[in-house]
């Protein structure tokens, strides 16, 4: 049989039914022992999806990257994920292969070129964008595939992506496997868009719609898109038709669709039919597939033998590839010492924070061409809103230096993906306030890929975000002190620096950081605030206070503006003969417990005072630890002092004395010896 | 080497199920892929497919709700 007549050559079609075949015994295997109870785990069931990623596997190789989804077992199996470790994973095993941290809904495996699967729908594409950057940029020939349902087209981080990869060019395929099913909401229900792949033509790059359950027609189409792909000639979108024949979760069939329906997506369904195919154009024997159906059946009940002999990952991994360092986790009675940063010597310049800023980024752009910074207006002249980064692009260059759309997700996914292949991003968000609108990408994405992955993969970049509060003018929606977000959120690190030698030194450190930092900038600082700073290159190390003015009295501990407020009001209750102790805590995760009960230890009474709102603010997690650790040794409890229980309001009056002041704080420190 | 049947976790939110109905008689024969009893869930009835191949032995009554993970039967 030729090609002409089956406009696929023999040999490729007898792959893609062998990844189809391997396909089919996984997925039969999973729901068996789902259905006898012989294991338990949530599997979301792509059955009559098989033939995509069977016919893709055929275009790619394992230096390609694909980000897939839950629903993303067909995609990991033909991807080359071994299956072992596959299984050991969905079973939260310690031989699985992100070491049962993430289980099937977060396979990493970089060997085989499956970067991220996430368990949000349509978080993905951000991150695509990123992995794609990076090949772009080094000159790689590699294309990057992002998997997702249907159903996630109507999520905003689809849309801000796709945008993102049109307007950069990006090698990257979005791969919208429409299997007709949001979940458990189908079309025309959740959208009235005729189809999705007309999305790709109206943000400006190339869209196709394909058959994605007949492998001749879909090898066809998906050549040309990955050759075009490869070639550079930009992103694609792919709307490959199919049809899901499982339920949303668990096994058997969809019970959400008639009858009907059922049948008729039975009848297409691309397994059977390219079987018959085969049988048909004489290119393979009833003997031949047997074989290889019962050699897949065998790799599997072998993988799953093997998996469930693995042991349950054990508690004593739990802080384990939080960060790289597990003395980064914060926990209760180990309180490292941090060394800290020596003397700075040499010439110093006076110079805001947004100056050190903008120093820091030099400095670190021209030792590694792999640093890059991306985010809203961050071009030249301005140089970003707060001119953080002036002459930057003039310099480095538009492709180190990225004005992007106004899209917060894009920016995170794509440093995201960038930084998880090894590059190293520095994303502007430009007020903390905005946090809202990428805070997935930040908390379940940059935040876990360590963990999930068991450490395979990580996402070193750098976030800064300028945030405001006590200035009076920016209201409720760009003056807020949101850094308990971040603090809660394992795996994460938070630099707060209160002034511009700091700022350069630790945003130096951050850069080069084996782990997602957030570099917060207050907006007070960052032009009112010189300082005389070092010249050259130094680094403030991540995770260590230091004392600011050394006292007997009190322990005032703060950070980021507020610590200038502290000072302040030190000196003014030094006219009273109350001597206190100012700790600046730098870095809020990780934090630097041990300075911090040193000299609580040494004055015995403590006061945090931060401008968030007191309420849930760092200064409970903190006064807690004091009064915890050191019980029986203070003069008075740990207190703390934080903003008013209130949205920022837009009116002075009321800005101004919602959080602490200078004169507030004091009150509060001669309220505190007192007692 | 027997299969124990026990009583499956098909979804997040289930805890338990109703073994509504056994589709195979006790002590028959059954083929891999059968449809042998239809399991109760709050969302809807299910088809369960046998996962092995042998000699199918009830050992729950149908009619009655088990927790999951309750063995509910063999192949043997």
């Amino acid at each position: 049989m030729s090609q002409g007549n089956l406009g696929i050559e023999p040999e490729v079609l007898k792959a893609i039914y062998g990844q189809m075949a391997r396909i089919r015994a996984v997925d039969k295997a999973i729901q068996a022992g789902l259905s006898a109870g012989k294991f338990m785990f949530t599997y979301w069931p792509m059955t009559g999806q098989e033939c995509i990623p069977a016919t893709i596997s055929q275009l790619t190789t394992e230096r390609d990257y694909m980000v897939t989804t839950y629903r993303g077992i067909h995609d990991q199996v033909a991807k080359g994920v071994d299956l072992y470790g596959m299984f050991a994973e969905a079973l939260g095993r310690e031989d699985g292969v992100n070491k049962g941290k993430g289980g099937s809904p977060h396979i990493s495996d970089p060997k085989s070129g499956s970067m991220v699967t996430t368990a949000i729908v349509g978080a993905g594409a951000p991150i695509a964008n990123g992995l794609a950057i990076s090949a772009k940029e080094r000159g790689e020939d590699r294309v990057t595939i992002v998997n997702f349902g249907d159903g996630a087209t109507s999520i905003g981080a689809v849309h801000e992506a796709m945008n993102l990869a049109g307007a950069w060019q990006l090698p990257v395929i979005f791969m919208c496997q429409n299997n007709q099913w949001g979940e458990y909401t189908r079309i025309p229900t959740y959208t009235n868009s005729p189809n999705f792949f007309g999305r790709a033509e109206a943000l400006g790059f190339k869209g196709v719609q394909l058959d994605g359950n007949d492998p001749a027609a879909f090898y066809k189409g998906m050549k040309e898109v990955v050759d075009h792909v490869r070639a550079g000639k930009g992103p694609v979108f792919v709307e490959a038709i199919t049809y899901r024949i499982g339920p949303h979760a668990g096994v058997g069939d969809n019970y959400n669709a008639t009858k009907e329906e059922l049948a008729a997506g039975k009848e297409r369904a691309p397994l059977e039919k390219t079987r018959a195919l085969l049988l048909e154009a004489g290119i393979s024997t009833e003997e031949e597939l047997t074989a290889l159906e019962a050699a897949a059946k065998a790799e599997v009940e072998d993988a799953i033998a093997r998996a469930l002999e693995s042991k349950p990952t054990p508690p004593s991994e739990t802080i384990v590839d939080v960060f790289a360092d597990p003395d980064s986790v914060p926990q209760r009675g180990h309180f490292p010492v941090r060394e800290a940063e020596g003397e700075l010597s040499g010439d110093t310049e006076s110079i805001s924070m947004a100056i050190a800023v903008r120093d820091a980024q030099h400095i670190a752009m021209t030792n590694n061409k792999e640093v890059f910074i991306l985010g809203e207006d961050v071009g030249d002249p301005q140089g970003g809103v707060f001119g953080t980064n002036k002459g930057l692009q003039t310099e480095f260059g538009d492709r180190r230096v990225r004005p992007t759309p106004i899209a917060e997700t894009a920016i995170i996914g794509a440093a995201i993906g960038s930084s998880i292949a090894g590059m190293k991003p520095i994303a502007e968000i430009m007020f903390v306030d905005f946090l809202g609108v990428c805070l997935d990408q930040i908390a379940n994405h940059a935040a876990k890929q360590r963990y999930m992955s068991g450490s395979a993969t990580h996402a070193p970049l750098t976030i800064r975000m300028q945030l405001g509060g006590g200035m009076g003018g920016f209201g409720a929606q760009h003056s807020q002190s949101l850094e308990a977000w971040l603090t809660h959120t394992p795996g994460i690190k938070v630099a707060y620096p209160s002034n511009p030698v700091d700022a350069k030194g630790m945003l130096l450190s951050a850069i080069d950081d084996p782990d997602p930092v957030v570099m917060l900038e207050s907006m007070m600082l960052l032009y009112t605030l010189k300082g005389d700073v070092p010249k050259g290159e130094y680094k403030i190390p991540l995770g260590v206070a230091k004392v600011r003015r050394p006292g007997k009295d009190l322990t005032l501990i703060s950070y980021g503006y507020m610590l200038n407020h502290c000072l302040a009001a030190a000196e003014e209750v030094a006219k009273d003969g109350i001597d206190v102790e100012v700790i600046d805590l730098r870095s809020l995760v990780p934090i630097d417990y041990h300075r911090v009960l040193d000299s609580v230890k040494k004055t015995g009474r403590a006061l945090v005072v931060h401008a968030a709102v007191e309420f849930c603010g760092l200064g409970a997690e903190i006064c807690s630890t004091i009064n915890e650790e050191l019980w029986g040794k203070l003069k008075a409890p740990a207190m703390r002092f934080g903003a008013d229980y209130a949205p920022m309001a837009y009116s002075n009056a009321i800005e101004f004395s919602q959080v602490p002041t200078p004169p507030s704080i004091a009150a509060r420190i001669r309220a505190a010896v007192k007692s | 080497m027997a299969t124990t049947l026990t009583l499956p976790k098909l979804e997040m939110s289930m805890s338990e199920g109703t073994l509504a109905e056994w589709k195979v008689e006790d002590g028959a024969t059954v083929k891999e892929g059968d449809v042998i009893y239809v399991l109760e869930t709050n969302k809807t009835a299910r088809d369960i497919e046998a996962p092995a191949s042998g000699t199918l032995v009830h050992k729950a009554a149908s009619g009655e709700t088990y927790d999951v993970g309750t063995e509910i039967g063999e192949i043997v």
